[in-house]
């Protein structure tokens, strides 16, 4: 397989695993969920090079996820005191294990290279050339991973439709009629974790939470109904993926800066040309308005 | 500011740094309030990760990294990040958080295809420009401190000046537009202080860190008042106290200074979540226990009273028997009412001493009078419309009405009878 399809459908890859928790979210006011976890998973990764001195994907995925959960319940454990806001809580939790992580480098790993970017966050360039052996056929082992946790997701939002639906738009209602809106709260909180965690491996943190939220909220400007909104949020991933590998090879820059960089530009045309909650439209219409007040009133005024 | 330096018996670098970040947690602190209050804590987050490309622009631009003119960079992006913000939530389809994390996502991207763009040149000078957003406390110089304090006096000048109308737009948005306040104006104000905090915190401590100096000071002083002025007097000298703590702790335990700061904060914070008299979640959880173990103690009180009513002085295991509690409970409450002195024992068996008969009537006196305002309370003509202390009728009411109360009851009784 060539370099650029391993870059590409890794990236594809990603955009659809995050495209599906993205919408859900966005709606659920809990999109900087991904950003938090991104930078709490990194005491995580340091303890594990501290005590096992490896950089190795399982361990180091394992120890960015029990940061991962120790970020979500932390921040759960502030909002539950009722005197801390939601995003408050989030802005205490995470700045302060990434504190712990960076304390760590400094302390015990500074000799050993561990490179913010790069290294520890991934960096889908590299994705490539990290292989591993599949049905005794050599592929690269980023797809592999996050191909099982697109599955994995696709599962969830598929099984989970009704009830994800449910407790994301009326709460009180899904209370009542027995479905927990904390158990699912928690439930999509840790697949994002998860989905954060394991693709921050193979592609770095900056794409995971970008993917995760600026497809979503360009599909957010572009219709009302959730399915086309899951839809066409994958759909705005996949031309991200593929438009910024074009953009990355064209400018020599870095691919996951330009594949968020074209998701941003999606989101900027979503945000000016959609064709009722676009920033055009509005302008247009309230001219209409204006006008048809102007004509009614003419003769009078 | 060199009479400060002088004046600190520490080494000179370690004096500016302390100074550097005391005057970066005021000013973080009490311009951090306005997001915060405004569920908009994170705004810090995106600022401080959208300053990335205005600092690759600035060295495009220059040729230099120069720190005033990356700061000035940095300061321009900011505010357009803000400015993009404030547009997408208006088109009301996003909420607040999306739109934060539209622009961070957004913004750091590009910053990253800038600066790897730029390393094409071979122009080894922009190597390190990313680490701009790490901050390095050890670097601040003299003149920074000048530059930080103008600033800081400057803005806490205009948050003074206009502190009316900031609160007004706070905490009423529509009320301030309906008296004429600009609203919008006073908004974005509000998003250029904040601005001047994150820039002139990037370098200090760097972007991820600020985040948190400029929500812990406010989630402190929150726990300590209710009033927006001592709100933010608190939240600044919270954030002084955390920037010069922490700065403090680094230099004696020779680690790095941002992350010292935010663990001291962190700290600070939850101790002040969970310790803050009234409010916080220890305080609530001692008044709690508190409010049961005094239900219980009155509860088995009354039910000595019923009982010494009914026959002999009862045994303390007779006493359990007729309460309905556990052996434990009432053992827990004898014990109470013993301490208070309320009992007298024959051997096994437990009276009421005169005060604790006193405490009984008075007691049962109280729980009549509620049952007779639930009754008969709509009849009083009271001055407002207040619901009495279900605990101590006769106080909130007042003797007077009070005894209506009981008039009324008698009445009631005694057409009743016939």
């Amino acid at each position: 397989m060539s370099d650029d399809l391993t870059i590409v459908l890794t990236a594809l890859l990603v955009a659809t695993a995050c495209g599906l928790l993205g919408p859900f979210l966005v709606l659920r006011r809990q999109a900087l969920m991904s950003d938090a976890v991104s930078h709490a998973v990194l005491p995580g990764i340091v303890l594990v090079f501290v005590l096992f001195g490896t950089r190795a994907p399982l361990p180091v995925i394992l120890g960015a996820a029990l940061f991962a959960v120790i970020c979500v319940l932390a921040i759960d454990a502030f909002r539950a005191s009722g005197l801390v806001r939601s995003d408050a809580a989030i802005g205490l939790v995470f700045p302060t294990l990434f504190a712990l992580g960076v304390i760590g480098i400094d302390s015990f790993a500074s000799g050993a290279h561990i490179d913010l970017d790069a290294t520890i966050y991934g960096e889908i360039a590299f994705a490539p050339f990290r292989t591993a052996e599949l049905f005794g056929v050599e592929i690269a082992r980023s797809i592999p991973i996050v191909g099982a946790v697109a599955l994995v997701n696709l599962a969830l939002v598929v099984a989970l439709w009704k009830e994800l639906k449910v407790t994301t738009f009326d709460p009180e209602f899904a209370r009542t009629s027995g479905f927990s809106p904390r158990l699912l709260s928690r439930l999509l909180v840790l697949a994002v974790a998860t989905t954060a965690v394991v693709s921050f491996e193979s592609v770095g943190a900056i794409l995971v939470v970008t993917l995760l939220i600026v497809p979503a909220a360009a599909a957010r400007m572009l219709t009302d109904r959730l399915a086309p909104m899951v839809l066409l949020t994958v759909a705005i991933g996949w031309v991200a993926a593929i438009g910024g590998h074009r953009t990355a090879l064209a400018l020599d820059a870095s691919i996951a800066g330009a594949m968020g960089l074209v998701a941003a530009a999606c989101f900027a045309l979503a945000l000016l040309l959609a064709p009722r909650y676009g920033v055009i439209a509005r302008l247009a219409q309230r001219q209409r308005q204006r006008r048809r007040v102007a004509r009614e009133l003419g003769p009078a005024g | 500011m060199g009479w400060l330096i002088d004046l600190l018996p520490l080494t000179y670098t370690e004096s500016v740094v302390l100074i550097g970040a005391t005057i970066l947690g005021v000013t973080a602190g009490v311009l951090g309030a306005f997001a915060v209050l405004r569920e908009r804590s994170l705004l810090g987050d995106a600022l401080s990760h959208a300053a990335l490309p205005g600092v690759a622009i600035a060295f495009i631009v220059t040729g230099a990294k120069d720190a005033s003119s990356l700061a000035v960079g940095a300061a321009i992006a900011c505010l357009a990040g803000a400015v993009l913000m404030v547009a997408i939530e208006r088109t009301r389809r996003l909420p607040p958080d999306a739109a934060i994390g539209v622009v961070l996502a957004g913004f750091f991207s590009l910053g990253i295809v800038l600066l790897t763009y730029l390393a094409n040149f071979n122009n080894a000078n922009q190597a390190g420009l990313d680490t701009y957003l790490f901050g390095q406390a050890a670097g601040l110089l003299e003149r920074d401190l000048v530059v930080m304090g103008a600033l800081c006096v400057a803005s806490l000048a205009a948050v003074t000046l206009a502190f009316k109308p900031l609160k007004v737009t706070l905490f009423d948005r529509d009320f301030a537009g309906a008296a004429g306040l600009p609203v919008r104006a006073l908004e974005l104000a509000m998003t250029v202080l904040l601005v001047v905090a994150v820039v002139v915190g990037i370098r200090t401590v760097g972007a991820i860190l600020m985040v948190a100096l400029l929500i812990v000071p406010t989630v402190v002083a929150r726990q300590l008042a209710h009033r927006l002025s001592r709100v933010l007097v608190l939240a600044g000298v919270a954030g002084g106290a955390v920037g010069a703590t922490g700065a403090l702790l680094s230099q004696s335990s020779g680690l790095p200074t941002g992350p010292v700061i935010v663990l001291v904060g962190f700290a600070l914070a939850t101790a002040a979540v969970l310790l803050a008299p009234g409010r916080g979640v220890a305080w609530r959880a001692r008044r709690l226990l508190r409010d049961r173990r005094r239900a219980l103690t009155e509860s088995v009180l009354v039910d000595l009273e019923t009982a010494l009513h009914a026959g002999p002085p009862p045994t303390a295991q007779e006493l359990t028997l007729a309460s309905g509690r556990s052996p434990r409970e009432v053992a827990k409450a004898l014990r109470d009412l013993d301490r208070a002195g309320m009992l007298a024992r024959d051997g096994e068996h437990v009276r009421l001493s005169e005060p604790g008969a006193a405490a009984a009537h008075a007691l049962l006196e109280r729980r009549r009078l509620w049952s007779l305002w639930l009754e008969h309370g709509w009849q009083l003509e009271l001055p407002d419309a207040r619901e009495p202390d279900p605990t101590d009728v006769r106080a909130s009411l007042g003797d007077d009405d009070a005894e209506r109360l009981v008039e009324l009851a008698d009445a009631a009784e005694a057409r009743g009878a016939r």
